[in-house]
């Protein structure tokens, strides 16, 4: 990629433009309750040369173990009376479509689109002390730890908020899978499934069952089009015939009926049949169907077909579920390599089929990996949530990688401008499987996500009187290796 | 002062360098100027890019840009002297600091980089005055004597500014309701307002409004809860880390309790009831320095009681305004019960902060006692009378909720200079005067014609040249008025709540001697069987009542579900049988014959258990009660025409049989015994007690509705509506099922024609009747015998209108 400006160059707010952007984002912000007094200080720096249009981000929520998905390492295969120490891999390693790379078995799809992949092995956390996935999961998804002062924006409403939707009929931040009701931790997953401070406009579409979107984009239930048709008119005579229509120069009065005129739009145009997938081809669907997660790939790629700005799809984070393996850690993975494994090899041969994976970042990555033995990282003082300690393995249960490690991740990314079969930063072949060549942080990570969708690591907007970033702190370097 | 001087010797030559080094600096003259003439404009005064201000000597100092005696290790010396294009500062373009200009600046840092006292590159900001001040008011103007008016006329005058036209009654009816209680009028009180021919009837309205503890407390809960993060649920709870102020915060705006005591009882707390918002929010795991529990206190007793923002300075000297990272520190040492270590952008300084508070002119909190005492001292310093910025930022606040905008705005940036100072004031000194009573501002704001006038018709660009006072803004209405009002026009509000209040006044001693003496009751399937699943039955029992009622309501529950009607209105639905439901009755029943029909319907795959249970109170004048309760005098039927409203059956044609008594489980004796007693004489001695928003967890409507998480404080509320939020307006489940009760209900009353139902819409939505075209439009969709789908789309065409949704 050719950047007409080295994105890393400093380049910081010019403060004077807040204050005239404010002026002219005027009524905008000015009716808006205080936190959204903010103002687009986008000009004010030289974004980078967008490589993606569109961002997909599949959500591994809850832990998901590295040295038993795409960073194989030495394969202890169950016995009774394993040393867990020795226990690096519960999977074995198989080949991919690139020489250089391998991944575990069960990853067999995947493994043939890995030359569409850059694959980053070496992605790392901090430990905060004491690991608590919704928290950690809150720093992946907004670049900052919490707690924090302002209600940080989650990274697709910083793409909807920077960029706007790409069709103007799809909402531009689409989160897929994840419920926020009924399932533990809902409200500190609420905490960063949120546009924050930049206010609802730009905040998810929150779809958690893929196979109900459409409901989210249809009249109310047992409405018949004509009817909600009808409906719609009669709102708008009332708005006609109303007093108000004296005041029709109101921008206030004037934004309410377009916003309503908006999602009219949405709820009766031909696009929302994206959200469908029963109108997916019987063969295809088939093929995504391992699950709800499998389900929600196929969303995820008919919305971004029709033009969706950000989509968010997850094997979903429900506390001791899924990824986040306290036990019966091997056989958990097992299932989750089904549940994965062909819907996000045929989500990337269908971009590229349609042309779309070129300007598509797709990226696969979770809040931290896992280790049999190890907290945190080496040395970390983080609490030890281990539900059993054994030396030996003696029943399958105790067989996995049960602990929250922080030391070395992966993130694999497709299309978008990444390089093809590319193999990004190291983990060391013996315990303790951190991060020994490149390692990448979660604020250089957000920089070259938002880099590749042509954004400046260092956007900022005014909040409360100061500039808030885009990576933390405006500190966040992309790592330009990656980019084709 | 100082800016005077800089601008004297900007255009002084400068001396040579050679001279310079043996000679002291002189700051002011020789450095100073070199800094104003190649930094200052990005670095200083209200800029500091790249997080770099070099305002003070400490500013410079920070992230080693500068490190007096080391110019080795200076990094703007660095900067000033690169050649890089891209590194190099001033950025390419601007004229570069010439070379012996650099050599004076080093020789400066060698020589420890004297700083004159007090000298600061900061712009001279407003300071917002400490004390409290009278205003003297503008004589009377037209007769219009509120103080507002004396001070808003003469702000008008002055500019020859013209004044915003007086609002209708019932514009005035409507906008006092949704601001002072946050509930419509509904049609019968917009009736009676606008046949009120008392010269003071707004006025009484508004005391009215003010008395009514109840609607006024859970309106205003919204406020306080967002002001003081308080939720019933939320980030923090899953681990203990965070506690309620519920009860306290209700009971305290319940009593109308003085704001400064208020304050005073959160700052210190007397009992661990409003402890909640001084301990904040534990998170697990580490945190940075500037946010401990500690720093929380500080920012949030700087943020909800000053509007002032200790964020920034919680971290390092603050940019924006003049609170410094000492200052923040202070305050948190207040609360902390262990030294606290100063900490720059999460870095230890070295230091140990000293528990003091922000305006020492007032007093200072003593360093040497225990966290108790210096909370007490705190709580006291706070609520001085001599802090006028105490006052004036509760009262920017209240003229913000009633008149869509602060006086300083925003409001959590109180350095802010106030578009009149006099109002601000004024307003301070009424609270003062009457002893921080809340209400007594509200009164005042809402008699005042300032309040009583048109709202401002806003372009996309106002403000852009600042702002000018030209009326209220409209306000959109919060999740909770809407939620409300959705609920209040389709009788569909939830049975319980999720706050932990008593709500309205129930006599305990009455509460004590009613035992209650209901039976369970269902058909002959449960004689000797078990009811089949899905069965349905019909309760029927009628009674005369021969004195006129002063209140009556009852509580009714069915396994699993049930439709209460009196006198065939239905007035009452529950689907959780575990969930006792209240239900006021004094409207619904009448002197002379009454009759109650009661839809019970099993729930299940296979038979099992079902059963009924109702009793009602009903209260004359005398003293004397009367209760009507499910025993083996009903009936019940098995086959009734369930397609019909209950008010087209014909009651008396049905074969009703004598209904079979059901011994009740231990789970039915739980969901009743416990609560009943206290939810019936709640019930039959309230008024309409419909279950507000407020009381209630945040949900998926009333969150895309702009309802906070509450993790951070937060004073005001979107004002616009989002496509987002328009789609789950739209078709979101919630809205639809009750707009089609509500619509099922309108639909199932006699109306003498269409267009009674259509005024009673219109009065009960936007407080006003509809005109000629808007009756034509709503006559075309409407046919002579409205269908409740018909009626359901009304609704919700009426309450998307910008003029429900705003407070106008």
């Amino acid at each position: 990629m050719n950047f007409e400006h080295d994105p890393t160059t400093p380049e910081h707010i010019v403060r004077r433009d807040f204050v005239k952007q404010l002026a002219a984002a005027g009524a905008a912000s000015l009716l808006a309750g205080e936190p959204r007094s903010l103002s687009a200080t986008d000009h004010a720096v030289k974004h980078p040369e967008a490589t993606a249009d569109s961002c997909i981000l599949i959500w591994m929520g809850g832990g998901m173990a590295a040295p038993d998905t795409f960073d194989p390492k030495r394969y202890s295969p169950f016995e009774s009376g394993l040393e867990v120490s020795s226990m690096l891999s519960t999977f074995p390693a198989i080949d991919t479509a690139v020489d250089n790379i391998k991944i575990c078995e069960g990853l067999e799809n995947i493994g043939q689109v890995m030359d569409r992949a850059t694959l980053i092995r070496s992605a790392v956390q901090p430990d905060l002390g004491s690991i608590l996935h919704s928290r950690h999961q809150y720093h992946w998804h907004t670049g900052y730890v919490p707690p924090q002062t302002v209600a940080c924006p989650h990274l697709g409403a910083w793409m909807a908020k920077v960029l706007g939707p790409k069709n103007p009929v799809i909402p531009p931040f689409i989160n897929i899978g994840q419920r926020l009701e009924g399932v533990g931790e809902k409200e500190e997953l609420k905490a960063f499934t949120t546009a924050g401070f930049f206010g609802s406009e730009f905040g998810p579409m929150n779809l958690p069952f893929p196979e109900q979107a459409s409901q989210s984009v249809q009249p109310p239930k047992g409405m018949t089009a004509g009817r909600f048709s009808n409906r719609h008119k009669l709102f708008k005579e009332l708005v006609k015939s109303g007093p108000m229509k004296e005041r029709a120069s109101d921008y206030q009065q004037e934004s309410m009926v377009r916003s309503l005129e908006n999602a009219y739009r949405l709820l009766s145009s031909k696009d929302r049949e994206a959200f469908d997938i029963e109108l997916e081809p019987k063969a295809s669907r088939e093929i995504y169907d391992t699950g709800r997660f499998g389900r929600g790939c196929l969303l995820a790629r008919r919305l971004v077909e029709s033009g969706a700005r950000f989509v968010e799809v997850t094997t979903e984070y429900v506390p001791f579920l899924h990824w986040d393996t306290h036990n019966s850690g091997h056989d958990t993975v097992a299932r989750m390599h089904s549940e994965m494994d062909r819907p996000i090899a045929q989500l990337i041969l269908d971009l590229e089929a349609s042309g779309l994976l070129d300007r598509t970042l797709v990226i696969i990555a979770s809040e931290f990996s896992r280790d049999a033995l190890i907290e945190g990282k080496p040395g970390s003082n983080a609490n030890d949530q281990a539900t059993f300690k054994v030396d030996k393995i003696t029943e399958k249960k105790h067989y996995g990688l049960h602990r929250h490690f922080t030391g070395g991740t992966s993130v694999v990314m497709f299309g978008g401008g990444v390089k093809k079969g590319f193999l990004y930063g190291k983990t060391a072949d013996e315990r303790p499987l951190i991060a020994v060549e490149n390692p990448v942080s979660v604020t250089d990570l957000h920089a070259t996500i938002m880099t590749a969708m042509g954004i400046s690591p260092k956007t900022a907007y005014d909040i409360e009187g100061r500039p808030f970033y885009v990576t933390e702190d405006g500190k966040g370097k992309p790592v330009m290796d990656i980019f084709a | 002062m100082i800016k005077n001087v800089l601008l004297l010797v900007v255009g002084l030559s400068f001396a040579a360098e050679a001279s310079a080094q043996q000679k002291p600096l002189d700051f002011a003259h020789q450095i100073a100027p070199i800094l104003k003439r190649h930094c200052v404009e990005c670095h200083g005064g209200d800029d500091a890019k790249g997080g770099f201000s070099l305002n003070t000597r400490e500013l410079f100092l920070e992230d080693e840009m500068a490190a007096p005696g080391k110019p080795d290790e200076s990094h703007f010396l660095e900067l000033i002297s690169s050649t890089d294009p891209e590194a190099q500062m001033p950025p390419k373009g601007k004229p570069r600091v010439p070379a012996e200009q650099i050599t004076l600046l080093k020789a400066w840092i060698k020589a420890g980089m004297n700083w004159d006292a007090g000298f600061t590159f900061a712009t001279k900001k407003y300071e917002p005055p400490l004390r409290p001040r009278r205003p003297e008011l503008p004589p009377v103007v037209e007769g219009r004597a509120n103080p507002v008016d004396r001070i808003v006329d003469a702000y008008f005058a002055k500019d020859s500014q013209t004044r915003p036209a007086a609002i209708s009654d019932a514009a005035f009816l409507r906008r006092v309701h949704l601001d002072l209680v946050g509930l419509l009028p509904t049609a019968k009180e917009l009736d009676e307002f606008l046949a009120d021919r008392a010269p003071n009837k707004r006025a009484k309205m508004i005391g009215a409004l003010l008395a009514d503890e109840l609607r006024y407390t859970e309106h205003w809960l919204t406020f306080w809860n967002d002001l003081l993060r308080n939720d019933y649920g939320g980030t923090g709870f899953i681990t203990g880390g965070r506690k309620q102020v519920s009860g306290w915060l209700y009971q305290s705006l319940i009593d109308n309790k003085p704001y400064d005591q208020m304050v005073r009882e959160l700052i210190a707390p007397p009992t661990p009831e409003s402890r909640g918002y001084i301990d904040g929010i534990k998170w697990r795991g580490e945190v940075s320095a500037g946010q401990t529990i500690e720093i929380q206190f500080a920012q949030s007793v700087a943020q909800s009681f000053l509007g002032i923002n200790m964020k920034c300075a919680s971290c390092h000297d603050s940019f924006i305004d003049r609170w410094k990272l000492s200052e923040a520190y202070g305050l948190a040492a207040i609360y902390s019960s262990r030294p606290l270590d100063i900490h720059r952008c999460d870095k230890p300084t070295g230091e140990t902060a000293q528990a003091s508070w922000l305006f020492p002119e007032l007093g200072q909190v003593d360093a040497k006692a225990g966290p108790a005492e210096r909370l007490s001292q705190l709580a006291g310093l706070m609520t001085h009378p001599e802090n006028g910025r105490f006052s004036r930022t509760i009262v920017n606040r209240l003229w913000a909720q009633l008149m869509g905008r602060g006086i300083v705005h925003p409001l959590d940036a109180m350095q802010t200079a106030p578009w009149n100072e006099d109002l601000l004031d004024y307003l301070a000194i009424h609270l003062q005067d009457n002893a921080y009573d809340l209400k007594s501002v509200l009164a005042l704001l809402a008699n005042s014609q300032a309040y009583q006038s048109e709202v401002e018709s806003l372009s996309q660009d106002a403000d852009v040249s600042g702002y000018v006072f030209a009326g209220p803004r409209a306000k959109r209405m919060t999740a909770e008025q809407f939620v409300d009002s959705l609920w209040q026009l389709t009788d569909s509000a939830p049975t319980s709540f999720d706050a932990p209040v008593s709500r309205g006044n129930v006599d305990p001693a009455e509460v004590a001697k009613t035992k209650l003496s209901a039976e369970w009751i269902w058909g002959e399937s449960a004689n000797g069987g078990v009811p089949a699943a899905g069965e349905q039955v019909a309760f029927y029992t009628t009674f005369k009542i021969d004195k006129p009622i002063l209140s009556a309501g009852a509580i009714v529950t069915c396994d699993n579900e049930f439709a209460l009607n009196v006198n065939a209105r239905e007035m009452a639905k529950g689907t959780v049988w575990t969930q006792l439901g209240a239900v006021t009755l004094t409207t619904a029943l009448r002197q002379g014959e009454n009759s109650i029909v009661i839809l019970g319907k099993n729930a299940g795959a296979t038979p099992n258990l079902a059963g009924l249970y109702f009793e009602a109170r009903i209260n004359f004048a005398d003293g004397e009660s009367l209760t009507i309760k499910s025993d083996s005098s009903w009936q019940f039927a098995s086959t009734f025409p369930d397609k019909l409203p209950v008010r087209r059956w014909k009651l008396e044609e049905m074969n009703w049989k004598p209904v079979t008594l059901v011994p009740a489980p231990d789970v039915w004796k739980k969901a009743v015994e416990p609560v009943g007693p206290e939810q019936l004489v709640r019930a039959s001695r309230g008024s309409a007690l419909m279950v507000r928003a407020s009381l209630l967890q945040s949900d998926f409507l009333m969150r895309s509705l702009g309802r906070p998480n509450r993790d951070q404080i937060v004073s005001s509320r979107p004002n616009d509506l989002t496509t987002l939020e328009a789609i789950d307006l739209s078709n979101n489940a919630t809205v639809a099922q009750a707009l089609a009760r509500g619509g099922q209900r309108l639909a199932d009353q006699d109306w003498q024609s269409p267009d009674d139902l259509i005024n009673h819409l219109f009065a009960s939505t936007l407080t006003r009747l509809p005109g000629e075209s808007e009756q034509t439009t709503v006559r075309q969709i409407l046919s002579d015998h409205p269908t409740s789908e018909q009626i359901e789309d009304l609704l919700w065409a009426l309450c998307m209108t910008p003029e429900f949704l705003l407070i106008r």
